[in-house]
């Protein structure tokens, strides 16, 4: 009898596990990124490839790819914020201004001096960088609610300088006919030719910043991010890596904004608003705060709600607004986190429940 | 070049719009003293205190001073849900989490009034009479007066409230020492829910007061708020006396940059003293009680 009800338990567990273990197959491991040894070339990273790079072709739908290449183009930027906010735990609420200056830098190199878009890329990053660099060193000594603060006093200053300054950005109406972004002779002018080039550019950045986290920089932003006293005891510069990182998350939103003004081809202050910033940061959070992966998934699944919300029109913004606060309450630690930890609690539950139960029996 | 009665005239409406900033801010410091969260929807009190009036006013034909204690009630009561409704759930969050909640309150709280009382900007009529008088050679209209006075009587009201009794004492103990606080049974919850009620009433007066003089339109919220903070930090973050200078310094200097850049980097000017005394002095003017604890 008692033999029976066991075997009865594994495989109602099993049920329950086999989800659990495909989800496994899907979802990275979180200690791939926290690991010193560098791992090998994994089943599950060639499956994310394979399905990157068939999923276009297989589901050839023009909506669909345009959606994908700008989840790509802010997955790159929530990627960047995620190396500052989840790794280094500084808060940012200003990136919105750095995506901004790339796609600004783009815009005006190619439409008024004509220089080559692959150029006008490589250039815009690096405005950025120095944008991070002066405004970095001044104000990465605050902390919590002033650094939120300042960030977003900064991302406000750039708004203002773009909208006044009439004759260099055009000034509330922007900048147009930005040329696509071509290399050798090779224009990328379909939604599938930029789908490639926006999901390898992520690539190459997300290799880079998985090289970084498990380095030793990597290292030092998590130390600085548990406790920068302690990190500076250790021998951590604390105000040189912090100064670093944000440099680093600076040029992903710089690649990130020429990529947008050679794929969108216009360049506005309406863009590059608070409301972006916003968005960001949900993509990390949701992601999950120290994880690569996640702002990935954060990014296609914010970009997919708001198309979705775009429907509605007038009603989107306050719908918006209850979204986020609800996934702020319900998820504050990233869907991925908080969803595996339920899961495990339930099965738990369940079988517990039913020992119960049979035991009343 | 007679830029001398034109600086007086700035600094006369760079002092009104400074008591407006004051009054954002003090709602700011009441919030922080009870539980050192910051409440980025705070701007959106201002908007709503404003638009609501208008509304009772105009489409439901209320008599004005009736009209103004409803709007006043009626945002005190959106401050109590907005704390039950997020902050109470998110009261153990981190400040990340606690500022983009927030901020989505202001995004929903700015649409929501859009959509109910239209997206134009609305102006009330003044408090008593439109006839500006003038004193030096500047024009001065009576309702900057109503916003000086209620300013000055609000500052009162709150340093009573939070230095004469035993309420503000333990608002202010269930900040500085929560652990304490707890131990002497203070309940931090109600007081962090009393201080948004007082908060979100202040801020409704500040529109209320504003409206008649500067219009108010659905999405005029966050840069208020943003304002008002920047207010609260130049003066000193957590004082009341601190909320009021900044506020109003905030507020002339604001007004007299118009003089000499163009109007348009009104907005930058704002923050670009919000850096500079970030970087410089960021415990404020007269300082804070709050700076040297870890949290900032």
């Amino acid at each position: 009898m008692v033999d029976l009800n066991k075997k009865e338990y594994r495989k109602r567990e099993f049920l329950y596990l086999v989800p659990l273990w495909l989800l496994s197959l899907i979802v990275p491991d979180a200690e791939d990124l926290y690991s010193y040894q560098r791992k090998e070339f994994k089943k599950r990273d060639f499956f994310y490839l394979v399905v990157l790079l068939l999923l276009p072709l297989a589901w050839h739908d023009p909506h669909f790819h345009h959606l994908m290449v700008l989840a790509g183009i802010y997955a790159i930027l929530a990627m960047g914020l995620s190396l500052f906010l989840g790794y280094a735990g500084q808060i940012s609420l200003g990136h919105a201004a750095f995506f901004g200056i790339g796609a600004y830098t783009t815009a005006i190199l190619t439409t008024r001096y004509g220089l080559p878009t692959f150029l006008a890329f490589w250039v815009s990053a690096g405005v950025a960088a120095s944008a991070a660099y002066l405004i970095g060193r001044p104000i990465l000594k605050l902390k919590g609610y002033f650094l939120a603060l300042a960030t977003l006093g900064f991302g406000e200053i750039f708004l203002v300088i773009v909208r006044e300054s009439q004759s260099i950005t055009g000034g509330v109406i922007g900048i147009f006919n930005i040329p696509y972004l071509s290399l050798a002779g090779f224009s990328f002018d379909s939604y599938l030719k930029q789908y490639y080039l926006t999901w390898g550019v992520l690539l190459g950045l997300l290799l880079f910043s998985k090289n970084l986290v498990r380095s030793k920089v990597g290292r030092a932003l998590l130390a600085i991010s548990a406790s920068e006293d302690a990190a500076a005891s250790v021998g951590i510069n604390v105000a040189k890596v912090k100064t670093g990182i944000f440099v680093i998350s600076a040029i992903f939103a710089g690649f990130a904004g020429s990529l947008f003004a050679c794929i969108m081809a216009t360049a506005n202050p309406e863009a590059f608003s608070l409301g972006l910033s916003i968005l960001i940061v949900m993509m990390v959070i949701l992601g999950g705060m120290g994880n690569l992966y996640g702002p990935i998934f954060g990014s296609i699944l914010l970009t997919y709600l708001m198309d979705i919300l775009g429907r509605y029109q007038e009603w989107s913004l306050p719908i918006y607004g209850v979204i986020l606060i609800l996934l702020l309450i319900f998820f504050p630690d990233g869907i991925g986190t908080r969803l595996g930890i339920r899961l495990i609690y339930l099965i738990s539950y369940w079988s517990k429940k039913r020992r119960r139960d049979e035991g009343k029996l | 070049m007679d830029l001398w009665p034109n600086i007086l005239q700035l600094l006369s409406s760079g002092i009104t719009i400074g008591a407006v900033y004051a009054m954002v801010a003090l709602g700011f410091v009441t919030i922080s003293r009870a539980s050192q969260i910051i409440n980025f929807a705070q701007g959106e009190f201002v908007m709503l205190g404003g638009v609501t009036t208008f509304f009772l006013l105009k489409s439901v034909n209320i008599p004005y001073p009736l009209a103004i204690l409803m709007a006043i009630s009626i945002v005190v009561i959106i401050g109590f849900l907005l704390y039950i409704l997020v902050i109470y759930p998110l009261r153990k969050a981190s400040v990340l989490i606690l500022i983009m909640a927030t901020l989505g309150v202001s995004i929903f709280l700015s649409s929501t009034s859009g959509l109910i009382f239209g997206t134009l900007p609305k102006a009330l009529p003044p408090f008593s009479g439109a006839k500006p008088f003038q004193v030096w050679g500047v024009s001065v209209v009576p309702q900057n007066l109503w916003v000086l006075g209620t300013t000055f009587i609000l500052l009162i009201i709150l340093y009573l409230l939070s230095h004469r009794t035993l309420l503000g004492k333990a608002m202010e103990a269930s900040s500085t020492d929560p652990l304490g606080a707890d131990l002497l049974g203070i309940s931090r919850n109600l007081m962090t829910f009393l201080a948004f009620g007082v908060s979100a009433g202040v801020g409704a007066i500040a529109g209320i007061l504003i409206t008649p003089i500067f219009f108010t339109s659905y999405n005029a919220g966050p840069l208020l708020g943003l304002k008002g903070f920047i207010g609260a930090v130049l003066g000193g973050w957590g004082k009341n006396s601190g909320a009021i200078l900044g506020g109003f310094t905030l507020g002339i200097i604001e007004s007299l940059s118009t003089a000499f850049i163009p109007s348009g980097y009104k907005d930058g000017v704002a923050f670009a003293i919000l850096l500079v005394i970030l970087y410089f002095r960021p415990k404020g003017i007269l300082g804070s009680p709050f700076m040297d604890s870890r949290r900032w």
